[in-house]
C-alpha cells in the first residue's frame, strides 16, 4: 500500500507525494516536505492521529500538508 | 384514365369529322396535355421519394451527430459538475475524518471543539471561543479565520482549522490580533519567505 501526502487546496484535496514506505528514501520525502512548507507554509500532520510532526517517517500512511490561517 | 381519354377523342373525332376540324384538335391538345401532367407526375414520384430517402438519412445523420454533440457538452458538462461534487464529497469526507480525530462534534451551527477547558465553536470563517466551558457565565470571543485559497471548499477550511486548534489553541489569539497568518506551529507566515 502506498502512502502520500495531501494537502487542501483551492481545486480541492491533491496528492503532492506518492510513494512506497517501504522502499522509500524518507529523507528525500521530507526534503520534499521542508520545500513544501518553506514555499507555502503548510505543515505536515498525521492523519491517523491528528496530530502535527516534524518529519514523516515509514510508520505514516497519510500526511496532510495544513496550510497557515489569517485572522480578520 | 389514358384509355378512357383516348376514347373520349376518338368519338369526339367521329362525331365532327365532317365539322370542324378545331374541335378535334382542341380535344387532341387537352389529351395530350392530361398525358404528360400524369406521365410527368408519375415519374417524379419515384425521384422524389428517391430524393426524400436520402435527405431522411441525412437528417438521421444531422440528428444524430446533434444528439452525440449535446450529448458530448452535456458529457462534458457534466463531467465538470461530476467533478465539483467529486471534490465536495472528497472534502466532506476529509471533514469528517477530521471531526473524528479533533473529537469535534457536529451540531446544527458548525462544530464544537474541546480543548482542556476552552470550547471553540468553529463556523465557515469564524471561531468563536468561550474560554471556560464548564462557566456558564463566561463569555465568548470571536475571530475570524481565512485560508491562502479562498476558493477552498469550506469544509476543508474549517477541517484545517479544526486541526490546527487542536493542536496548538493559541492560534486563536494570533487570529483576532489580525496580524497576518500564523503556521499550525504559531509561526508567522509571509507569502515572501
Amino acid at each position: 500500500m502506498n502512502a502520500k501526502i495531501v494537502t487542501f487546496s483551492s481545486y480541492g484535496d491533491k496528492t503532492i507525494l506518492e510513494y512506497d514506505p517501504a522502499a522509500a528514501d524518507m529523507d528525500e520525502v521530507n526534503r520534499v516536505i521542508a520545500e513544501y512548507e518553506a514555499k507555502t507554509g503548510a505543515q505536515p500532520f498525521d492523519m491517523t492521529t491528528g496530530e502535527h510532526i516534524e518529519k514523516v517517517t515509514r510508520q505514516q500512511n497519510e500526511v496532510l500538508m495544513v496550510h497557515p490561517i489569517a485572522g480578520g | 384514365m389514358l384509355f378512357a381519354l383516348w376514347l373520349s377523342a376518338t368519338r369526339a373525332e367521329i362525331r365532327y369529322r365532317d365539322g370542324s376540324a378545331y374541335v378535334l384538335s382542341v380535344i387532341v391538345l387537352l389529351t395530350l396535355i392530361v398525358w404528360r401532367i400524369v406521365f410527368a407526375s408519375r415519374q417524379r414520384r419515384p425521384f422524389m421519394r428517391e430524393m426524400a430517402v436520402p435527405q431522411r438519412r441525412n437528417n438521421n445523420v444531422v440528428d444524430l451527430e446533434a444528439v452525440l454533440a449535446i450529448a458530448g457538452n452535456r458529457f462534458v458538462n457534466n463531467s465538470h459538475a461530476m467533478d465539483r461534487f467529486e471534490r465536495r464529497n472528497r472534502a466532506i469526507t476529509y471533514l469528517r475524518r477530521i471531526v473524528a480525530l479533533t473529537g469535534a462534534t457536529q451540531t446544527s451551527q458548525g462544530y464544537v471543539l474541546d480543548v482542556g477547558t476552552t470550547r471553540f465553536f468553529v463556523r465557515d470563517g469564524y471561531v468563536e471561543r468561550q474560554r471556560d466551558a464548564s462557566d456558564p457565565k463566561c463569555g465568548y470571543e470571536r475571530a475570524c479565520f481565512s485560508l491562502p485559497y479562498n476558493r477552498m471548499p469550506k469544509e476543508e477550511q474549517i477541517a484545517t482549522a479544526l486541526l490546527q486548534l487542536r493542536n496548538n489553541p493559541a492560534l486563536f489569539d494570533r487570529w483576532a490580533e489580525q496580524s497576518g497568518a500564523y503556521k499550525a506551529d504559531g509561526q508567522g507566515f509571509h507569502c515572501a519567505q
